[in-house]
């Protein structure tokens, strides 16, 4: 029986402390996920029967990240990354400085050669289907057009690998479907993604332009933008759905009749709710680099970071870097 | 000569430290070589972000650390380092054959 590698998790990098991190992992080993806690053993407290892989610095949240990540050679993220790099662990989680996760995981782990970008990649829950895939959301606030063709390429090997779907359809994130809109970055990217030659190569299908509105319709698999667009509307959303959480709650508990309306209609709108909070749900997925790399919220609970460290063991499970390396490999 | 940075090999030549520096940031850009000029700038020209200098300075601190014990580029030069030229220079006048 083949090994499984644990999930390494900077311990120091969180809004909550290491003590959410801890029990986040510990969560995740009662599931069967084996964890590789990575921070000064000293600040972590009680971790168990877990491992430590001691490192004695940290990146701030706020800290400039490539600078960090060369200055701190024995920080939590570098060492977590270190770790999947030289096969300690299958996977990095990070709920620390996301700049920083990402400069560590591209100067440590390197590359995929034949990607010139790695790129973030977030799926959103669509209901009665597979969820839909937009990237970049956020490592690269300005982009050429070739970039978004890769991050088309990458989009499609992760949607097929992840969701199971055969032949990906991708979409170009932009202010209208109709062909020509947008600003010149979309105009450019489009004329490169209207030739088939790619989506035949990775066995994907190109759809034109979708809207924001369109992200959780199922109208795509895949959605395209620049690291600037896509944060914003990652963060959009996620601003949105804690709105509508909050004010669905106080609505109701603003009442008698709503407080006893509640105890019926909430168990049938919180999983609606739940399903399409991705700040609760998903982990953003590092794509490009030779390892997984996963990066969630700094303000993640326990409960979020042990769905962190299961994803991203299920990710690395399927082997998505081969899977990437097989497309660079069959671009005619 | 400080001892941290003596020569492990012989030094380099100015030619050869572009043509290395051309190489690395070609295999981090994926472009080619020969589209890379020594005149160059990083950002308006090859439209290499910070983390992708960063991906160049650290592939040359490992690649000249066999040559050069101890070569390094100090953070504090690096916002300096705005062109090819710059960077050629700056390696040439650390580990080329002038230093």
């Amino acid at each position: 029986m083949v090994e499984r590698l644990p999930v390494a998790l900077d311990a120091m990098g969180s809004d909550g402390g290491p003590a959410v991190l801890v029990e986040g992992a510990r969560l995740a080993a009662e599931r069967g996920v084996d964890v590789l806690l990575v921070g000064d053993p000293d600040q972590l407290g009680d971790v168990g029967d877990l491992r430590v892989k001691p490192a004695s610095e940290v990146v701030e949240m706020g800290a400039e990240p490539a600078a960090s990540v060369r200055r701190l050679k024995d920080s939590s993220i570098v060492r977590a990354a270190e770790a999947v790099r030289d096969g300690e662990a299958s996977a990095l989680v990070s709920a620390g400085n996301t700049g920083a996760a990402m400069a560590a995981s591209l100067l440590r782990m390197g590359r995929i050669k034949g990607l010139t970008r790695p790129a973030i990649a977030v799926p959103f829950p669509v209901f009665g289907s597979t969820e839909t895939t937009l990237l970049d959301c956020g490592a690269n606030a300005e982009c050429q057009p070739e970039w978004l063709v890769q991050f088309a390429e990458m989009g499609a090997v992760y949607n097929r690998v992840r969701f199971g779907v055969e032949r990906p359809r991708i979409g170009l994130l932009t202010i209208g479907e109709e062909a020509g809109k947008g600003n010149q970055l979309v105009k450019d990217a489009a004329k490169l993604l209207e030739d088939p030659g790619w989506a035949n190569d990775v066995g994907a299908e190109y759809i034109g332009n979708v809207e924001g509105r369109d992200l959780m319709l199922g109208v795509c698999d895949v959605i395209v933008c620049d690291g600037f667009t896509g944060n914003v509307v990652l963060k959009s959303i996620e601003g949105a759905m804690l709105v509508a959480r909050t004010q669905i709650r106080a609505a109701m508990a603003s009442t008698a009749e709503g407080e006893r309306a509640s105890a019926v209609v909430a168990p049938l709108i919180d999983p609606i709710i739940d399903r399409l909070d991705t700040e609760q749900t998903g982990t953003a997925l590092l794509l490009g680099v030779r390892g997984v790399s996963c990066i969630s919220h700094g303000s993640s609970d326990a409960a979020t970071i042990c769905r962190s460290i299961m994803t991203a063991s299920a990710i690395a499970d399927d082997h998505i870097v081969d899977r990437l390396r097989d497309m660079i490999d069959a671009r005619s | 000569m400080p001892a941290e940075t003596h020569m492990e090999q012989s030094p380099m030549t100015r030619a050869e430290v572009l043509e290395l520096v051309r190489d690395r940031l070609a295999d981090i850009l994926e472009i080619d070589p020969e589209d890379i000029r020594e005149g160059a700038s990083f950002a308006d020209d090859l439209e290499a972000d910070s983390l992708a200098l960063i991906e160049l300075v650290e592939a040359l601190e490992e690649e000249l650390a066999d040559r050069t014990v101890g070569f390094r580029i100090d953070d504090e030069d690096l916002q300096d380092l705005k062109s090819v030229r710059d960077a050629v220079d700056y390696v040439y006048a650390k580990a080329g054959a002038e230093s």
